[in-house]
Parts: structure tokens; sequence; C-alpha cells
């Protein structure tokens, strides 16, 4: 503020507002006293549009790397791939044709270092001189070409350095796999289409198509597939692209192979993006909506402030509406500072996990996704609306009258029916927004339901809490009766905290319990009933020899052992698959190969639904018994045909009958199992699996080593390995999970910080007070202390079962696991609010319990 | 206006504050009449209903019965906004504590009425307004830059700039000391007299109340006492 006593500087002076309204020219006046009260709407706005658009931006650049990178992740513009067996002539001819082609073939197998004692599950991929079409592959100790030529006996072979660390070897070491002897020539440092492919359940293995040749790996019915990728040489748009695809289907119509283009690289991988991106998009928007209580906060604790003045321009004439639309105006110019804030570090936040995800996934580098951003602003928007519109619609009616009796009168406890009307439609479109923006609206209505229910609730809760502290006996005791009744006095701090920091604990809880119990069920629960390993690729002449190694090494094994084949269903009730119309939940069985099988007799693990399991010896036409739930979801019921192509051949097959399958099992499942007659003389290998409940580590070990030492062709995995595979995985989406939660928290926190500062002068005078009544500082701290532990507690506890009731509903009505209610998650929840609740209270109160009483008492 | 009827006129004007127990009886059945142009100073113990008289002429509180006329209009039946307006244009307030707009500045603060009321020319007559009452050199000042009279000069010029026809001062010196109070008084009145307002005016301060031409003595929600000047 400056002063001058020129009388034409600079007041009359057209200030740059101007032109604008009256309104807004009179709420830019306001804003002249700076952001003073609104640092925590300015910070819980930018916080939770930060999340918002972070997750946005980075979901988007994901995207964008992956259909930028379409290319180098597939390996080419095109890539087609068959199982068990390799590519025909005519049809290598054909491709080759099209443009330039490298062959690559992918398996698992057993890794072994005979001197060291140790196995491992490989990757393994076979390359030829013209691999990578795109990208470039980087070793380190060898270049590609010397992987392409013989050393003596021995071929070189690169290798991941976690396939170093597994066999305690080294650079220019020996392995074994298979029936060979490879050299580890060089290690691998980038493998440019490693993201095109399957999770791997261990690590890369690379060598020539003539190593892998001599491994003897390579079996009939052995789980080999074979890639052809192509490059075309003119650079091809999109639409031939796509004619090229019809144009080699119309060639060879029952090749049964799998194509993917440039365009869709990585199909599996973005869908998890993206539905992973809504996820933590929904976490973030619970974070806005929890900052939500505090622009709340804010916006009553100003608009108190403001009564004097409201009422100033109510008596020079200013109607309640316009004095709404000022205050209305400077909010949202608040919520804009903050939300241009937040923007600015979600556009940021894609350079940042460019940085972070280098080398596991394709984040585009300069990525600014604007339409993102505008999804992040409104939500921004509308929340401030949501949570700005009912104390603003109060100060409607603020009276002028408190202007004659220097009071601060208390304002109406409901705004007019049209605030409440503008407040409803607000939240509607909030709440259809989230859905509507959502790909999975089923989950975003579940989510949102969810929080505007814990949101009632937790409102419920305060009401509930202030109205038992109302009614309760005076306690005797000085503290606990203060503490009481500031749990229920005009202004108490109990629904701030009870909103604020229970909706971010509930959302904790929730995620917390979750990841306990996907994590249980991965590592404690199923092992108990499932298999200690499953054994690939056994051929029919090893069949007998590997089942005697098994019993012999472990006379109380439980071996369970089924004819494996791998097909694709290429067409339903004479539907061609492609055209067919599937419910979404059902549409993975018609992508890409199934494992199949054949029995004379009812699967274990299944039951029969409908109709009747064929004869024994049963040799009429081809029949097939099909997992009811599924058939049911793809609309087939019994005597419908299908057809499977296998090994290049298709197989038309009638629906027999269907049959429940009880999956969690962990055992040897499929989705369709035909009559024996319907593979006679077809090559398949065995899938085996070892049931051994008393295993011990060191067991399981030997078993391992008998196994891979006899039958070194034959590739075993260990259960426990693949679901530490899957665990770890789970952990990495964790983190996520946690730092997109850990925001709501952030929010939780500022809003309690928010709230407990605007409660500042409130307990000064109520210090000051009883401090000249007689009270020590011990003994308001006391009192102080039990209040905030009280309102601590009872937010913990309505966090536990809020959170609690929404993870076993998710766990057990959503996902079909058991829920296992985590003690340790239930303490350290309880703990953290309780340890925010007292340190913060207490934090603000110290100060306010060392003011000298007449210095306040002169301005009373 | 017809000058055959009063001005402003109160009749059978009730006002109860509060609920239940807590409810007063503020203004008993109160009939007033005030001609165009009188300088009028109410007076009264506190808790006598002065205050709450001007609330309810200025439109600021709601009578429980009887009604209110200004001139023509019944304000008594107008709804919020059109009382808002009605403010704005015909009656001119003074606060006992000033209530400028912090943010504000001098000039700012007196355009604000003219602004809501929507003139154009806002800024060109708030700064006659500040002229008139001394202040000038005031104008880019905020409130909390300037002296507790010069304040209340401020609010005096907020007042008078849409030229009401009704002045209301609520203790306008109550505030301020007794030389800068008589200041603030001389020009209520000088204003008052050149442009021929009417003027009511509740205080504590004998010697302001005998500067009108009217003083009306109130006790209990009622009219006590009616004195004419000589």
């Amino acid at each position: 503020m400056t002063a001058t006593t020129d009388l034409d500087q600079p007041a009359t002076k057209q200030r740059w507002t101007a032109g604008l309204p009256l309104p807004v020219r009179l709420a830019f006046r306001e804003l002249r006293g700076g952001l003073s009260g609104f640092y925590v709407l300015v910070a819980c706005i930018a916080l939770g549009v930060a999340a918002i658009g972070g997750v946005g931006s980075v979901a988007r650049a994901i995207t964008a790397g992956l259909q930028q990178d379409g290319q180098v992740i597939l390996g080419g513009d095109l890539s087609l791939s068959v199982i068990h067996r390799s590519f025909s002539d005519d049809q290598t001819t054909f491709l080759s044709e099209l443009g330039a082609t490298s062959e690559v073939a992918t398996l698992r197998a057993m890794a072994r270092s005979p001197e060291a004692g140790r196995q491992s599950l490989a990757e393994v991929k076979a390359i030829d001189e013209a691999y990578p079409l795109f990208g470039t592959l980087q070793l380190e100790g060898a270049d590609q070409q010397s992987l392409m030529q013989k050393k003596g006996d021995v071929w070189p072979v690169a290798v991941e350095r976690e396939l170093l660390a597994r066999l305690n070897l080294k650079l220019g070491d020996t392995l074994f796999m298979g029936q060979s002897e490879l050299t580890i020539a060089a290690i691998i440092n980038r493998e440019p289409d490693r993201l095109g492919g399957n999770v791997g359940f261990g690590p890369r293995l690379l060598l020539s198509h003539a190593a892998l040749e001599e491994t003897g790996l390579i079996q009939p019915g052995s789980l080999i597939r074979y890639h052809t990728r192509v490059r075309f040489g003119d650079a091809l748009s999109d639409t031939a692209l796509k004619a090229e695809i019809d144009a080699i289907n119309a060639q060879f119509p029952d090749a049964g192979w799998r194509i993917r283009s440039r365009l869709n690289a990585a199909p599996g991988l973005q869908a998890n993006v993206q539905r992973f991106s809504q996820f933590l998009t929904l976490v973030g928007l619970t974070a806005l909506i929890v900052g939500g209580v505090g622009i709340a906060n804010a916006v009553r604790a100003f608009l108190e402030r403001k009564q004097p003045v409201i009422a100033t321009l109510k008596s020079v004439g200013a109607t309640g509406g316009f004095v709404v639309r000022i205050y209305l105006i400077q909010i949202m110019a608040l919520a804009s500072f903050g939300i241009v804030i937040g923007l600015s570090i979600g556009a940021l936040v894609p350079i940042l996990a460019h940085n972070l995800l280098d080398g596991t996934l394709p984040v585009s580098e300069l990525g600014f996704y604007p339409s993102t951003l505008v999804v992040a602003a409104i939500f921004g928007y509308l929340t401030a609306l949501v949570f700005a519109l009912w104390p603003l619609g109060r100060a409607h009616d603020v009276p002028v009258s408190a202007l004659f009796r220097d009071l601060t009168a208390p304002l109406p406890v409901r705004p007019r029916l049209i605030y409440l009307i503008a407040l409803a439609a607000a939240l509607l479109t909030l709440t259809l927004s989230a859905i509507g923006l959502a790909d999975d609206q089923r989950i975003a209505f579940i989510f949102t339901g969810g929080i505007i229910a814990a949101f009632l609730m937790l409102r419920a809760v305060a009401w509930l809490i202030m109205s038992i502290a109302a009614h309760l006996p005076r306690p005797r005791q000085m503290e606990t009766r203060l503490a009481v009744a500031s749990l229920h006095k005009p202004g108490a701090l109990t629904p701030s905290v009870i909103l604020s920091l229970g909706l971010g604990l509930a959302l904790l809880v929730a995620l917390s319990l979750l990841d306990f119990n996907l994590r249980y069920q991965l590592s404690s629960s199923l092992p108990e009933e499932a298999p200690s390993f499953f054994f690939v690729d056994i051929q029919n002449h090893e069949i007998d020899q590997f089942s005697a190694l098994v019993e012999d090494t472990v006379p109380t094994v439980t071996l369970d052992r089924v004819p494996m084949l791998r097909g694709r269903l290429t067409s339903l009730k004479g539907i061609a698959a492609r055209d067919y119309n599937a419910a979404p939940e059902a549409a993975w069985v018609l992508r890409g190969d199934r494992g199949i099988t054949y029995s004379e007799t009812l699967p274990d693990s299944s039951s029969l639904i409908e109709g009747d399991w064929w004869p024994e010896n049963y040799t009429g036409e081809p029949l097939v018994s099909f997992d009811h739930e599924l058939a049911a979801e793809l609309g087939l019921t019994l005597d419908d045909r299908i057809e499977v192509n296998v090994l290049g051949r298709t197989i038309g097959a009638r629906i027999a009958n269907l049959r429940r399958v009880d999956w969690e099992s962990m055992g040897i499942n499929f989705v369709m199992v035909f009559s024996p007659n319907t593979f006679a003389g077809a090559p398949h290998a065995f899938l085996a699996t070892a049931s051994w409940p008393d295993a011990t580590e060191a067991d399981e070990f030997r078993l391992l080593q008998v196994i891979t030492s006899a039958l070194p062709t034959v590739t075993s995995v260990r259960v426990k390995d693949a679901l530490q595979t899957v665990n770890d995985l789970v952990s990495k989406l964790a983190i996520a999970v946690r730092a997109a939660a850990s925001v709501a928290l952030v929010a939780s926190v500022l809003v309690l910080g928010g709230a407990l500062a605007a409660g500042h002068q409130a307990r000064i005078r109520d210090a000051v007070i009883l401090k000249v009544l007689g009270a020590t500082r011990w003994r308001l701290l006391g009192a102080y202390l039990v209040e905030y532990a009280l309102l601590g507690a009872v937010t913990a506890l309505f966090a536990l079962i809020a959170g609690g009731v929404a993870a076993w509903f998710i766990i057990s009505d959503i996902m079909g696991f058991p829920f296992t209610f985590d003690p340790t998650t239930a303490v350290t929840i309880a703990l953290l609010a309780l340890i925010l609740t007292v340190s913060l209270g207490l934090l603000g109160t110290w100060r306010s319990l060392g003011h000298r009483p007449a210095g306040f008492l002169r301005n009373l | 206006m017809p000058s055959s009827s009063p001005f402003i006129s109160l009749s059978d004007v009730d006002v109860s504050l509060g609920q239940g127990a807590g409810r007063v009886h503020i203004l008993k059945k109160l009939s007033l009449e005030i001609e165009a142009g009188d300088a009028v100073g109410i007076v009264g113990p506190s808790g006598s209903g002065k205050s709450t008289l001007l609330m309810v002429l200025a439109g600021l509180e709601r009578s429980n019965s009887g009604a209110i006329r200004i001139g023509d209009v019944t304000i008594s039946d107008l709804d919020e906004d059109a009382l808002a307006r009605f403010r704005g244009e015909t009656i001119g307030i003074v606060f006992q504590s000033f209530h400028l707009i912090p943010n504000m500045t001098a000039l700012e603060n007196v355009a604000m009425p003219l602004e809501i009321a929507g003139h154009k020319d806002a800024m060109e007559r708030a700064r006659d307004e500040l002229e008139q009452v001394g202040l000038g050199h005031r104008l880019s000042h905020y409130p909390g830059e300037l002296s507790g009279g010069e304040q209340q000069r401020v609010a005096l010029a907020r007042a008078m700039a849409p030229r009401p026809s009704i002045l209301i001062a609520d203790e306008p010196t109550g505030n301020l000391d007794g030389k800068t109070g008589d200041h603030i008084a001389s020009l209520i009145f000088d204003l008052q007299r050149t442009r021929q307002m009417t003027l009511v005016l509740v205080t504590h301060d004998p010697s302001l109340a005998e500067r009108c031409n009217k003083v009306i003595r109130f006790q209990n929600g009622r009219v006590e006492q009616h004195e004419v000047a000589a």
C-alpha cells in the first residue's frame, strides 16, 4: 500500500481492471489482501490437480511412447507368430516378399550351472542376423555378429545380468541348457523389443537359431513360439498396413497365426497402463475431495472474517446475490491459482517419469497433453465449486444490522434453495465427469459412490460424536470436561478433523488391506493347496522316466500329468473369432493361444454342469468340454460348434458338455478339454504338476536338480519363484498406489493443519481466559491432549471400519478371494491418526499457551 | 412527493428480536413522522431501541408488524433485493465504526455505491465527494493509512455520493475525539443543509442532538418525548 498526496495520481488513473464487469473489479480489489488464509485452499487444489494431471500425463506419455516406438517394441511393422511349429516355406517366401524379415523363436528353458549346482528358468530367444529390424540391441562383451558363430564346439550366448546372479556365473563362464554347453559371451544391456513380449518369469538368454537347434529343446509339441517380423521397404501408411494384414490373412486363411502391427505393439501393456492410470486418477480425485474439506473450511473462515465488508457492501445497495458473485469470483480466482500450480507440476511429471522409468516403460520425453490437463483443471474447478458453494451461499444473508451493533452475527445455517440447487448441480457434474471420463465406468461408479458414502458417513460420525459429547454427563476432572466441551462447542474442530483425516485414512486403510490381501493370496494361502512345481515340455518318450524320477526322489509326491497342446480358437458357432461379439470379460479367450488338452475322463478339479462326458474309447465326431462360465459369457451352449487351430490344422468339435472348473486350485486346468480321438496322432508334449505340501526349500531344489540333470529339455517352473515374480510386480504397482494414496494423506494433513490454524484465535482466547482464572499451561495442555487424542481415535476407528469394508468388498466381491484383516495395518493406521492429530494439534496449541493474557485482554 | 403527507412515516411498528425465552421486544407499536429536510436527533439510554429504529428505517431490520413508508414507497413491502436497490438510491448511512473496506482505497470506497448503482462516472463523482469533505489529497490511501477522523470523512463521502434524500447516522462521532467529532458533525450538518436532505441521527451526545431541529427521546422502545428546537 502506498500513500501519495498527488491529487491525480495514481488513484484516479485507469486501472487494468477498469473495463471488467463490476463484480470482477470488486473481487480483484478485495484480493489485494493477498493469499493470507488461503494457503491451504491453494495447496489442496494444487495437490489434487497435480496428482490427476500428472497421472494422466504419464499414462498419455506411455501410450504415446508405445505408439512412437511401436516398430521397435514390436520388432517390425508387422509381427506374425505361431506356436509349436515354424512357418511353412510358402509362408516364409510370401512374407519375405513383403519386405525385410527377421525370424525369432521364444521359449522357456532351464539354464544350469553344474559347477555352482544352480539352475534357473530362462526366457530364451533365438535371433537371426537381421534382428532387430528396428532399434538396437546393446550388448556388453561381444557384438551380435559373434553370437552367430560357433567357437570351437560351443555356441556363445548373451544373457541378462540377473541370470548371472542366479547361476553365480560371470562373463566368459559356461552354462548348460538342454543338451548343450554354452559360453556366456555377452551381457544384454538393452533389448529393443523386450516390452513387446509377455511377462517374463526368468531372465533373458539370447542365442542364434542354430545354437537353439543344437540344444534339443525343439521337440514335437514343445512350447516354442516362432515369430516373423516384417519391415516394409517404403514407409507404409496405417491404412496400407491394415490392407497388408487383410491380404496376408486372405492368402493364408488357416495359418492360425497371431498378427500384431506397429499400431498396437503391446496391447496388453497399453490396456494395463490405461486401467492403472484410471485407478490412480480416482485416487487423485479422492485427494482433491479430501482437500475440498480444506477449501470449505478456508472459504467459511474467509467469509466470516469478511462479514463486516459484506454488510458494508449491502448497506450501500449491493444485493445478496451480487455479494455472492464477488466472492465466488474471488474463490475461483484463487482456485485458478492453485490449478495453475497443479497443472504446472502435472505437466512436468512425464519428464520425471521419463527418467525414472527409462528402460522399463517407453515414456515419451517431450509430452505435453493439454486434454489431460484440461480434465485435471475441470476436476479442480468443480471440486472448488462444490465445496465453496455452501459457505458462499450463506454469505448471501449476512445481516447488515451487525454494523450497528459491532457484532459478528451468526450466519444462517443453511444457504438459500438456489445455492443448494447450484451445489447439487456442481456435485452431479463432478460425479458424472469422474464416471464419464473413466475407461471402466463401473469401477469409477463404485469408487465415486464409495467416496460419497464415506463422506456422508463421516459427516454423520462427526455429528454423532458432537451429539454424544453434548449429552455426556459432565466429567469431574477439569481437563476431560474441557476436552469433551471442545468436541461439541460451536466452531469445534470435530467435523473438519473427522472429515478430512477420516477420508484420507480410510483410503489408506482400503489400499493397504488390498495390498496385504493380494500379497497374502499370492504368498501365503495359495501354496498350501498349490503344487510345488509345474513341468513343461515333457516329451512322450520321456514321460515314464520323468514320473519314475519324481516318485523315486519324493515318494510322497502327488504327480498330475496331462497332454498339452496350444491352439487358437478360430471360430465359434460358425463365426470367425475375430468377428465374434464376445463379452469384454471373456474376450481374452479369443486372443492368442490357449492351452488345450484331451482326456478320457472328467478332470479332478472339475464338475459337470450340463451335458454328458464322452464314453471311454470314444471314436465319434470330435467333442469338447467347455468351462461353463466362459461358455455363458461367450454365448455358447451345448451342441454349438467351435474350431481351433492346432499345429496349423483347423479342428472342429461339438460342445458335448459344460463343466465348472476350480481355477483357484492352481492345478492343471483348461478352458477346453477335447475327446481323446480329436488329436489322435498329433505330436504333443506333457505338462505335469508335482504337489508336495510338506516340502522344504532344500527338497525342492534337490528335485529340480535331479530333473534338470536327467531331463535337460524339460522346463521346471517352481511355483514359489513364479509367485515371487508376480509378487515383485504387485510390489512395484503398490509403490505407485501408495504414492497416490499418500497424496490424499498429505491433503488430509494440510486440511487438518488449516482447520487447527483457523481455530487458533479462539484457542488463544480460551487459553487466556482460563489462565486468568488460574489454569496452568500443563493443565490446559492436558485438556487439549485429551481432545486431540479423542478425535484421532474416533477418526482412526472410522477409517478402519470404512476402509476395511471397502477392501473386503473389493477382495471378496469383485476379486472373489477370501478376505483377511491385517492387524498390523489397523495398529499402524490408528497410531498414524493419533500421532497426526495430537502432534499437529499440540504444535499449534503450545504457541497459543505462550500468549501473555494482558496483551490479548486489551483487545477482547 | 405530496406536501400533505410526511416524508418518513412509521405506524404501529413492532420489532422483537431473538427466540423463546431470549426474545426481546425492542420497538413497541412505534408511530413516528419525519418531514423532508428535517434534521432529527434520536436520543435515549442504551437498549432503548434507537439503533433498531435506524435499521428499520434503512430497511435492514424487518418489523414484525406495522408499516414503514419513505416518500411514496412502503419499504416494509419490498423484498431483500428491492430494499438493497432502494437503499443504494435513497439512503446514505454513516456508522460509528466507519466500516470502510480495508482493501480498497478511499476513492474506491466512495465510488463503490455509485458503481453498484451503475454510474459510469463513479470515480469522478467519488473524487468530487472526497474533495467536498476535504480529502482530495487522500484519494489513493487505504483506510489503514487514515486517521479516525479521516476515515469517518471517507465514510461520510461514501454515504453522500449517491445523493441520497435521507442520511442516517449512528453515533457518527462516538469513536472520535471531541475536536475531530465537532468537525465531522459540522460537515454532516453543512451537507444536510446544502443538499436539503433529511437527517436521522442517533447520538448520546446532547450537544450534537441540540444541533438538530427536532429531537426524539426514546425509552423502552417507545417515543418518550418529542422536542422541536427553537
